[in-house]
């Protein structure tokens, strides 16, 4: 048995956060403007390639809540993101750390960085909440995300599975 | 006769105080901290000895965990650009404050920032406690928190036995009592 809830959003752009709720869990969405990320990591004394970088994703500020009574496993590796029709890929924390180990990046500032993505895989506990940043290419077109959970102790319970279709990066106001 | 019936019951008597006082102390030595109710957000996670490491606090003075033996150890991670960090640290000042007393002590590691940041960030909310600095960031990954803030508890023997989920109010007395009972109850 899969619960399945299906959220289609009829705006064109998402500004304002997204957010889902089910019996089990609520998820949030906020798609941050490549201004509001430069500045949080500049002010944290990011290198200027860094930021370079940085500005030409898409960062979506995931948060997660678990209201049921069991453990709801996140293991991003089973989410799925596309745009228009076309598989988008979420590049691994693993990529960033080879990428900016490759850049001589102060180790400092890789794991600041580190900390402020959503962990890959994290049972969350009954009433527990996290979250972070996800990090995908940029685009203009509106992304579908799908986000599979398992439960249970053994992750023997039911999946539950969210699909939010038209999430949209979001773009420094003209 | 009735003397030493008298005598006999006085005996009996002194016995069942003995006994009393026995099986009572047997019982307290008995109750361990896994007997002690966990409250909510704080779980058990028995992984063994905690990871040594050794670390300069803000004033440059070195802390060794595994030097901090004999008392229990709330060793807490944060940053200042966390938001729940910020709502915590003021409720693990006051939860210091009222353990100042017993065999308890709060160990706090910023995870890699800098020595002006963090100390701008405790003066601006009026934060006595001192940080450890986690300068590049490795301590904390080595311990592998959930995410910020996270908060281990140390036992005396220094082995770790609970984790704290996300950040908790410290000061209110579900949490102090808590941690009063696991330091006055055997491990």
């Amino acid at each position: 048995m899969i619960n399945f809830a299906l959220i289609l959003l009829a705006s064109a752009q998402i500004v304002q956060p997204v957010a889902v709720k089910t019996a089990e869990l609520e998820m949030k969405f906020m798609a941050r403007t490549p201004d509001q990320m430069v500045s949080f990591y500049e002010a944290r004394g990011f290198p200027k390639a860094m930021l370079d970088v940085l500005k030409q994703q898409c960062f979506i500020t995931v948060g997660i809540q678990n209201n049921s009574d069991d453990k709801i496993w996140l293991d991003l590796s089973t989410w799925t993101f596309s745009s228009a029709g076309k598989p988008i890929k979420r590049e691994h924390r693993d990529y960033w750390k080879k990428r900016w180990q490759e850049m001589n990046i102060p180790l400092s500032k890789q794991s600041t960085f580190r900390w402020t993505l959503i962990p890959e895989t994290l049972d969350y506990l009954p009433g527990e909440h996290e979250g972070g940043n996800i990090v995908l290419p940029f685009t203009k077109e509106p992304i579908s995300v799908t986000a599979t959970f398992a439960t249970g102790e053994n992750k023997q319970g039911e999946k539950i599975s969210i699909t939010i279709d038209k999430l949209f990066c979001a773009e420094n106001p003209q | 006769m009735r003397h030493t019936m008298r005598s006999s019951a006085k005996v009996f008597k002194l016995f069942i105080v003995v006994l009393t006082f026995c099986i009572s102390e047997s019982a307290m030595a008995n109750e361990t901290a896994s007997d002690i109710k966990v409250p909510f957000g704080i779980r058990h996670y028995d992984i063994g000895a905690a990871q040594n490491f050794t670390l300069n606090d803000i004033d440059g003075e070195a802390f060794e965990l595994n030097k901090s033996k004999g008392h229990w150890i709330f060793l807490h991670f944060w940053a200042s650009w966390c938001g729940p960090c910020k709502e915590e640290m003021p409720m693990i000042q006051k939860l210091s404050d009222v353990m100042k007393d017993e065999k308890f002590q709060v160990v706090m590691i910023n995870t890699a920032e800098d020595e002006d940041t963090i100390f701008e960030f405790l003066s601006a909310i009026d934060i006595k406690l001192n940080s450890l600095m986690d300068v590049d960031g490795l301590v904390t990954e080595a311990w592998k928190p959930r995410g910020l803030p996270t908060t281990f508890l140390i036992n005396p023997e220094g082995e770790v036995k609970y984790q704290a989920i996300g950040g908790r109010e410290w000061d209110k007395l579900l949490y102090t009592d808590f941690l009063k009972q696991l330091i006055h109850k055997a491990n």
